[in-house]
């Protein structure tokens, strides 16, 4: 099936340059996926048709340009190719003539005036005749709900990782510590006091987890090229399918110290508040 | 080579340490285990003391009262004339750290940190600021003859030495009292002999030292040798 999208103006980015078309020859614009497939290069003659076999009574137009697709996450499961076309050619294409769902108007601002596609929408949706017009981020937001949907899922689901691996982290870490278990007796014995080996622990396990998260971030940043790299490629789209931003990386760095101190801090406490002598295990 | 610095005259009158009526009973469900059943003696300053005995005699018992790490059941221990036998935890920890130096059998220096940063670690902890810190781990780690060994780790140091660090980190504020659970107890005899070669320095130097051991020659090397058996002490 052919997914057309009409464009009222054709202002498409292209790939190998503008070619001189004449004016009586209709031209089309296709996006790379498809011309990659069909192997198809700009200038090549195509024939338009509803189906395969009615091939014959097709138009045949010119490919004029080769456009790379949108960064759009609602098409990204879809492997649609995206044509182009004059608004008369998709008419005589689907055969339904004057009737169209939707359109985009680009507006743009004379110089001093910023407030042209208020005041267009504005006089439009005034006499309005049977539709209603809306900004392009409108539309956005509401196309993307599901991916708002998505989105809370993914922080649940984030969320419960982060637990689980802190709760998992709290016992490896009591653990390491316990193993220190003789030296915290000596040092007790020697008469270093409980501030000081609950602090000292508690700085060491602020600086594992300091670096710990470094080495997370690197590898969780290595990783997000690798899949981007990846699904690009599956889905031949510029989305951006993984991404470690500066937040993400501060709420990472954040999360492991605090964790970290407080792994250390209740893991040295636990140590400290027994008798040395019961830490050298008699 | 650094020396240690001599006691203080007059000190010698007074014991450093003095034990009285001293039990300790450790309660085992129903019964009850006497490891010391009533031990009195004085240790003047200088002096240096072995406690030999068969196994389970309450020699560490004995060791670790003196060193503030238990506590008596009854009976009381003085060093240099004050009662340690009831301190709470933190007045005792403190007090370990200046007056008491401890040698374990098994060295429990810290892997992380070099021989140096071992023995800086109780002067650290009394507030001895890091100039004068290294300054004395140097002079001390000269005087257990690890001169150039300071920036080694614990790992990199053969047993001997390991406790040789661990003698001069039992040293570093100048202790009222030495105390050595075993200190060769790890040992082979080649080893053994440099800490006892070097516990017969600190003797000479006037370290009030006590030693808890089966190493004859260790034993041999202490002024003063107190039997025990059974809880109590059967000679000296
Ligand atoms: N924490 C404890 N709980 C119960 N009994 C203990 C405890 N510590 C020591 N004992 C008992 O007290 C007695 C004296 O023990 P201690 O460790 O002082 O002997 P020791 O002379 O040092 O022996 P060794 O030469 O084998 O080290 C032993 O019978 C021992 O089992
Ligand atoms: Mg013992």
């Amino acid at each position: 099936m052919l997914s057309l999208v009409l464009a009222a103006a054709m202002q498409l980015g292209t790939r190998g340059g503008p070619i001189a078309v004449p004016p009586h020859v209709r031209t089309i614009a296709i996006d790379t996926r498809l011309a990659e497939d069909a192997r198809l290069r700009v200038g090549d003659r195509v024939v338009l048709a509803g189906q395969p076999a009615a091939a014959e009574g097709g138009d045949t137009v010119v490919v004029a340009a080769i456009v790379a697709p949108n960064a759009d996450p609602s098409e990204i499961a879809r492997a649609d190719y995206r044509i182009r076309l004059h608004l008369s050619e998709l008419q005589r294409l689907v055969g339904t003539g004057d009737r169209v769902d939707r359109f985009a108007v680009r507006t743009t601002a004379a110089p001093g005036r910023q407030d042209v596609t208020d005041e267009a929408l504005a006089r439009i949706n005034a006499a309005a005749f049977g539709f209603h017009a809306y900004r392009s981020s409108e539309v956005a937001v509401r196309t993307s709900r599901t991916f708002q949907v998505v989105n809370r899922f993914h922080r649940a689901i984030a969320l419960i990782t982060i637990v689980a691996s802190s709760i998992f982290l709290l016992c490896i870490l009591v653990l390491r510590v316990d193993e220190r278990r003789r030296d915290v007796a000596a040092l007790r014995l020697l008469g270093i006091s409980r501030r000081s080996i609950v602090g000292s622990i508690v700085v060491e396990a602020a600086l594992i987890s300091l670096v710990g998260s470094g080495l997370g971030t690197a590898v969780g940043w290595a990783a997000s090229l690798a899949i981007n790299w990846h699904y690009r490629g599956v889905y031949r789209t510029p989305l951006a399918f993984a991404r470690v931003t500066p937040d993400i990386v501060l709420v990472a760095v954040a999360l492991a110290i605090v964790l970290g101190v407080g792994a250390g801090a209740l893991a040295a406490t636990r140590l400290v508040r027994l008798p040395p002598l019961a830490l050298f295990g008699r | 080579m650094a020396a240690q610095p001599a006691p203080t005259p007059g000190a010698a009158r007074a014991p450093v340490v003095s034990v009285r009526g001293l039990r300790r009973d450790y309660p085992m469900g129903d019964e009850i285990v006497r490891a010391l059943r009533g031990v009195s003696f004085d240790i003047g300053a200088g002096e240096h003391v072995a406690i030999v005995g068969p196994s389970g005699c309450g020699k560490s018992t004995l060791l670790n009262l003196l060193g503030v790490i238990d506590r008596p059941t009854a009976g009381e221990v003085r060093i240099q004339g004050r009662d340690v036998g009831g301190l709470p935890d933190r007045e005792a920890t403190a007090f370990r750290l200046r007056h008491i130096g401890f040698v374990f059998q098994r060295f429990y220096l810290m892997p992380m940190l070099s021989a140096r940063e071992n023995v800086e670690l109780p002067m650290a902890e009394a507030g001895v600021p890091a100039a004068a810190r290294a300054a004395r781990a140097r002079e001390l780690l000269a005087y257990v003859g690890l001169a150039d060994r300071e920036r080694h780790r614990p790992a990199q140091l053969s047993g001997g030495e390991q406790q040789r660090v661990a003698i001069a980190r039992a040293l570093a504020n100048r202790p009222t009292l030495l105390l050595a659970d075993e200190p060769t107890g790890e040992l082979d005899a080649a080893t053994g002999g440099e800490v006892i070669a070097l516990f017969q320095r600190l003797r000479e130097d006037g370290t009030t030292l006590v030693v808890v051991t089966h190493d004859d020659a260790l034993a041999r090397a202490a002024g003063r040798v107190i039997q025990m058996r059974d809880g109590g002490i059967v000679g000296r």
